[in-house]
């Protein structure tokens, strides 16, 4: 990639470019308005259902649930690729942090152990991936397929190795939804909230686990980071042009590495989350992760880089996905095959006719400093 | 640069040497990378790949049993649950433990993950000489179409297969009455939801009589669960309405993430008792059941015995004795009496099916609905009830 092109996206606002996903939004919103305008009209009918069910919170906060660990994987890729490392192996420091969070909190009794081994499981594969791809320069869709292909292989093996088992057993404890936490004014308020008819399919707002809360907040500080601190900066630089970092005297380096460590902390919490939720590990086949860190790369593509905007196209899959259940007790059956896919048709709609997702100028370069380019 | 293409190389040639590792257990057959659950354990368990096996000289590389003087050695393929599901596969692998230990066969396991892998493994089973197999069992109906094919190329091999219905000379067919037992449990779950009930950690809910059904991959097996335990249910009052719900998806019977989903879904709807027939996913509507504060039916074995930490929401469980059925096919061929072509059912008659009240909570269930079910099974061998084995026909 040329210097010339590379500065051609600098003035590019923080949000980037919206406007075709305004119209995706806004698609979304008008196909919700019809879809209830019409449900009024026809209650008899599929779509009368489909609103009626969309009223309800509990699709809403199946949707909440199962969009943690892949707005959180998400959040995790925005860094590393902003940084300019595309971190696709997401995959496999899900199923790493997935496993273990169980086998942590199964042997020391304690979700919070649990909670931090996971993190530090995935960490410490990021940066294996991370020395791999900055310090030998390794390609990184490659390197990312190994890391992977490692978690996938390695966390199975490990459980079958303790628990005799692909699965391994189900946790004793498990995290009670915040309303059921015991927390003084703060679980009976959800308590009543939750239990709010008025408040239609916020209900489900509070009804949620804990990982719920920490998904926000996760967005809202990745956000943050990125976009109003010198850190932020300095990684969106160093995926834009390197170069010009490094001659303002910032090691390239060390914030790619930083980037490329900061998504294996969000994926570490995105894998506890996901199989806390269960309390239990399963490996056979594609293992409990099953595809959600590449759905977590097609969301934030979807999301063009925005953590906001990467946990909103999570909502969309995932409500999909929620949906689905209730709409099959209700005589009407949607493959769930089909559904699966549906995240990955979005994105390729999004990419190539939306057209708007501007991959970052040196993501999957390398940068060497005082390498004459 | 040199250092660079060289770490190129070493990461392609490390990822194919991986992907290489994890493939099939023949090295005839190796497809793709994509598997990692040949690895076997048998009951005392050295773990040799299965891939060594067949060039392995000597002695049985895996010897299950404690050995006795018989030479029989069976070889497993299990269903894509895999061992651990506290479930259909645990169950099967008990008859194999059980005849391993009183007939002092050997035996070695394998655990496919994906459906496209039965066929590979049933083959290497039948192919190997060193151990002779002299019966292959395959658990799941999911692995009757690759056997179709694997009894044909292999004629002399006697397999046994579990839930389905293969026509081949060399193959002994096992099915199970499961509408039958489903039946009884949809009796009890009809009984409960229309009266006010707590024990353990759930309880009914008194404003609705609403129950559901979980089931794994739709087709003529699962259906035989949901139209039993619809059946049971409506017998008791047709006004209940009974939810049901298929996971389907890549992995069907080992999807507990959408186990749950299914079931918080149904909870939400007002249902107080939801009945799983989808292996390992179930695990999904335990949990669903316990943060609800709702009830749910375990599936072929005793799963508040297997989930204990899900014993305070289990009122029953359908146990299906799958290890009855490999258990009896291995002492068939030990007795030199097996017998290909066969079709065996196992009901409520044989025991193959059965109602186990939960260890914890079962014995909070009302005794007049215990004998109502109880009742019921007697009618169903007498013939006096007729269970449907389609869902539509309920």
């Amino acid at each position: 990639m040329s210097e010339a092109t590379a500065d051609a996206g600098s003035g590019e606002s923080t949000l980037g470019n919206t406007d075709g996903r305004l119209l995706i939004a806004g698609g979304v919103v008008g196909a919700f308005a019809l879809l209830f305008v019409v449900g009024t009209l026809f209650p008899d009918s599929t779509v009368g259902t489909l609103s009626y069910l969309l009223l309800q919170p509990g699709p809403w906060s199946s949707m909440l649930t199962l969009a943690v660990p892949i707005t959180l994987a998400a959040v995790g890729g925005i860094f590393a690729e902003k940084s300019g490392v595309i971190n696709i192996g997401l995959e496999g420091l899900l199923i790493i942090s997935a496993f273990t969070a169980i086998f942590a909190a199964d042997t020391t009794g304690s979700l919070w152990v649990g909670f931090g081994a996971a993190i530090l499981a995935s960490v410490l594969l990021a940066l294996v991936f991370a020395v791999v791809c900055i310090e030998f320069r390794a390609d990184q869709i490659i390197a990312g397929l190994a890391i992977w292909l490692i978690a996938l292989g390695f966390a199975p093996f490990a459980a079958r190795i303790v628990y005799g088992s692909p699965n391994t057993v189900s946790l004793t404890n498990s995290v009670p939804a915040v309303r059921h936490a015991g927390i003084p004014v703060v679980s009976p308020v959800f308590q009543t909230l939750s239990t709010t008819n008025a408040l239609g399919p916020a209900q489900a707002l509070f009804r949620a686990s804990p990982s719920v809360y920490l998904m926000f907040g996760v967005v809202a500080l990745g956000w943050y980071l990125l976009n109003r601190t010198n850190f932020g900066m300095w990684v969106r630089a160093s995926g834009e042009n390197p170069k010009a970092l490094d001659t303002s005297g910032v090691n390239v380096h060390r914030v790619r590495y930083a980037a490329v460590l900061l998504s294996g902390v969000f994926a570490g919490m995105g894998g506890a989350a996901l199989s806390y939720n269960i309390g239990q590990f399963t490996g056979s086949g594609q293992t409990m992760v099953n595809g959600k860190g590449f759905i977590a790369i097609v969301a934030y593509l979807f999301g063009n880089y925005n953590p906001v905007g990467a946990m909103l196209s999570t909502f969309l899959f995932t409500l999909l996905e929620a949906i689905q259940n209730p709409l099959q007790t209700a005589g009407i059956g949607v493959p769930s095959d089909l559904i699966g896919t549906l995240p990955y048709i979005g994105v390729i709609v999004v990419l190539a006719l939306v057209g708007r997702t501007r991959i970052p100028e040196a993501a999957g370069d390398h940068y060497e400093t005082g390498e004459d380019r | 640069m040199d250092r660079r293409k060289f770490l190129k190389g070493v990461g392609v040639a490390g990822v194919v040497s991986l992907a290489g590792c994890t493939g099939g257990p023949d090295e005839s057959t190796e497809t793709d990378g994509e598997n990692q659950s040949d690895q076997q354990q048998g009951g005392t368990g050295t773990d040799t790949t299965s891939g060594n096996e067949s060039e392995s000289t000597g002695t049985d590389s895996t010897d299950g049993g404690s050995g006795d003087g018989s030479d029989v050695n069976v070889g497993m393929v299990y269903a894509t649950g895999g061992l651990g599901d506290g479930s259909f596969n645990d169950q099967a692998q008990t008859g194999l433990n059980r005849a391993a230990q009183d007939l002092g066969v050997s035996f070695n396991e394998s655990e496919p993950s994906q459906v496209s892998e039965f066929a590979r493994f049933q083959q290497s089973f039948a192919q190997s000489q060193d151990p002779d197999y002299d019966l292959v069992s395959c658990i799941g109906f999911l692995q009757a179409e690759a056997l179709t094919e694997t009894a044909g190329q292999y004629p002399d091999q006697d397999f046994m297969i579990v839930d389905a219905t293969v026509d081949a000379d060399n193959v002994a067919n096992y099915l199970f009455a499961e509408h039958q037992g489903s039946y009884l449990v949809g009796q009890m779950a009809g009984l409960l939801t229309t009266q006010e009930f707590a024990a353990g950690a759930g309880e009914t809910n008194p404003e609705e009589t609403t129950v559901g059904f979980v089931g794994g991959a739709e087709g003529s097996l699962i259906g035989k669960f949901e139209a039993g335990f619809t059946a049971g249910v409506k017998a008791v009052d047709s006004n209940i309405q009974v939810l049901s719900n298929y996971v389907g998806g890549s992995s069907p019977f080992n999807d507990p993430t959408a186990g749950k989903a299914a079931a918080n879904s149904m909870y939400n709807n007002g249902a107080d008792i939801v009945y799983h027939a989808a292996g390992n996913t179930g695990t999904g509507v335990f949990n669903a059941a316990k943060e609800q504060g709702r009830f749910a039916i375990g599936v072929d074995r005793d799963q508040s015995v297997t989930k204990p930490n899900s014993a305070d929401v289990i009122l029953a469980s359908m146990v299906k004795r799958v290890d009855t059925a490999v258990y009896n096919s291995i002492e068939a061929v030990v007795n030199g009496n097996f017998e290909g072509g066969a079709n065996t059912t196992l009901g409520l008659e044989q025991e193959g099916v059965k109602v186990v009240y939960g260890d914890q909570i079962g014995g909070d269930i009302p005794e007049e609905v215990k004998t109502q079910v109880s009742d019921a099974r007697q009618q169903i061998i007498d013939g006096g009830i007729e269970v449907p084995t389609d869902p539509s026909n309920v």
